[in-house]
């Protein structure tokens, strides 16, 4: 059964991701080059073109979505389980 | 459109987890994530033995991330673990996914390993979603399947009355 904590970590775990990767990616890609996030450079090597996000902000965001996922699986193991299936099972005799 | 071929009308579509193709991808993804750590340990091993020097060197290099400080720390100060650590871990990690044994904890330590290797790399001039992003997903797609449970060890171990007896193992195993 999904709780109010299940939903919290899956909303916030995904939003984080999803904003590091899809989010400022989108937004990056609309600003123009460079359209990865590492400066762009010509044949001399100058840097022409910055990115507008980071590679750190990015990662960075990824990485606490990760940490928050980390952290739900931590209280997952501290919060009591559901016995299985088979050691609290019981046979249900067919009409 | 309807999915079903025997009533056209239907339009529920299912996408049934338990079934048989779904079982085998599964189970093929963890042993080809698992053969993937494998072979990069134990090549590891096969070169240098238990004393990966290019482990701590990476670290050390990891100045400017959004790990911050925290692994130049540890290549400076964790020499000692991340020598030996490297190359044996990875090969743990391989074998363990391969066998489908603690299945879960071993993707968790492939979870931590590619976030050193996508964060660390730092080459990103393809975009931000890279091979080494692409690995770090599997390990936690297999996490979080409990890719064990398909064609692997752990789908006996769970039965054992050991861990009936200790369901919180589940999160390890799986």
């Amino acid at each position: 059964m999904t709780t109010t904590i299940d939903k919290a970590a899956q909303a916030l775990s995904g939003g984080l991701i999803l904003l590091g990767i899809v989010g400022l990616g989108l937004v990056e890609t609309l600003a123009g080059k460079p359209f990865a996030p590492v400066p762009l450079t010509n044949d001399a090597g100058e840097v022409i073109a910055q990115p507008m996000f980071g590679p750190e902000l990015r990662t960075g965001l990824v990485l606490a979505g990760l940490l928050v996922l980390a952290l739900y699986g931590g209280y997952k193991l501290a919060t009591p389980v559901e016995p299985t299936e088979g050691a609290t099972g019981h046979e249900t005799v067919a009409d | 459109m309807s999915y079903q071929a025997t009533n056209p009308l239907a339009d529920d579509f299912e996408f049934e987890l338990g079934g048989t193709t779904t079982a085998y991808w599964i189970g093929l993804l963890r042993v080809i994530t698992g053969w993937w750590f494998f072979h990069a340990g134990v090549t590891k091993i096969i070169e240098s033995g238990l004393n990966f020097g290019y482990g701590p060197a990476y670290m050390q290099q990891m100045t400017g991330t959004a790990l911050g400080p925290i692994p130049v720390w540890m290549g400076n100060n964790l020499a000692w673990l991340i020598k030996p650590g490297v190359p044996l871990f990875e090969t743990l990690i391989g074998l363990a996914l391969m066998v489908g044994v603690l299945t879960r904890l071993a993707a968790v330590g492939g979870t931590v390993f590619m976030t050193l290797f996508w964060v660390g790399n730092a080459g990103f001039g393809h975009g931000l979603v890279n091979s080494d992003l692409m690995g770090l997903l599997l390990f936690v797609t297999v996490l979080v399947l409990g890719a064990g449970r398909y064609y692997g060890l752990d789908a006996i171990i769970e039965k054992t009355e050991f861990v009936r007896q200790r369901p919180r193992l589940r999160y390890l195993l799986g």
